[in-house]
């Protein structure tokens, strides 16, 4: 393997670990999410330099939109939480309860 | 100057550690900060500035920041930073499941060596630069759907943060 795909195939991998395991705040895991699509965008934009390829330089600017979007809906969610359950600790999020 | 490109490329791992091993947000922020600025540098080395510069005015200068204020919803009384003995924990399990995948998958050696923009010999006009241009010309389309996306997401997180008896997340 590339040493430099190594490089973000395990930030990307340990992103999704970290969003995976239990943890003490959400936004802790929409930090992880954050990291994950920034070893995406390097990954997409490593890709049209190997092969040379300039048209493909378009899809990271598309992820990063798309990412913003998503991070934002993250965000407002988080704020929605936090006004009802008054902190943002993820085991106050029981309503389920299964 | 040899190994910058592979330098960059092990501080940006540990930066994601940073963010994925559990400190209080506060700290994952610096992480997060970190392995952005380094990726940023990263891009530069290999030539695409454009797609670098992009990076740190989008994510780093908008999302982040965002980020960053947000974080004070999470108000610890004793934040927990690289030295309590859960985050090193943590960061040790997540070095040890990545060695272990590694060493599980079978590979020859590994390939020292990058590519840059450069490397198929030199153009007038970079190859990001002309890349991106294209989105305003033959990607036309995909631009107006990009647009209708980030005004759908504004109001999306309009709705969701409305608070009064209408609010989308409310208790029951």
């Amino acid at each position: 393997m590339s040493l430099t795909h190594l490089s973000f195939y395990s930030a990307f991998a340990l992103s999704s670990l970290g969003l995976a395991f239990h943890r003490t705040h959400l936004i802790s895991a929409l930090l992880c999410l954050e990291s994950m699509m920034l070893s995406m965008y390097i990954a997409l934009s490593i890709w049209p330099i190997e092969n040379q390829a300039p048209s493909f330089t378009l899809m990271p600017m598309l992820m990063l939109t798309f990412s913003a979007c998503e991070a934002g809906t993250g965000l407002a969610m988080l704020v929605a939480s936090t006004r009802t359950h008054g902190s943002d600790h993820l085991h106050n999020l029981n309503l389920l309860q299964c | 100057m040899t190994y910058l490109v592979l330098s960059l490329g092990v501080c940006f791992v540990l930066g994601g550690l940073a963010v994925a091993s559990n400190p209080s947000p506060y700290y994952g922020v610096v992480g997060l900060v970190v392995a952005s600025v380094v990726g940023c540098g990263w891009l530069l080395s290999l030539g695409v500035s454009f797609v670098s510069l992009v990076l740190f005015m989008v994510y780093l200068g908008g999302m982040l920041v965002v980020f960053v204020y947000s974080v004070s919803l999470a108000a610890d009384l004793f934040p927990a930073g690289w030295g309590e003995w859960p985050v090193v924990g943590y960061s040790a399990g997540l070095v040890l499941a990545l060695a272990v995948g590694l060493g599980v998958g079978s590979f020859e050696g590994w390939k020292f060596g990058v590519n840059t923009v450069d490397s198929g010999g030199v153009v007038s006009v970079r190859l990001d630069f002309s890349g991106v241009a294209m989105f305003y010309s033959w990607g036309a389309g995909m631009f107006l759907v990009a647009g209708w996306g980030l005004l759908l997401a504004l109001f999306v997180v309009l709705e969701l943060v409305r608070g009064l008896s209408r609010g989308a997340i409310r208790a029951v």
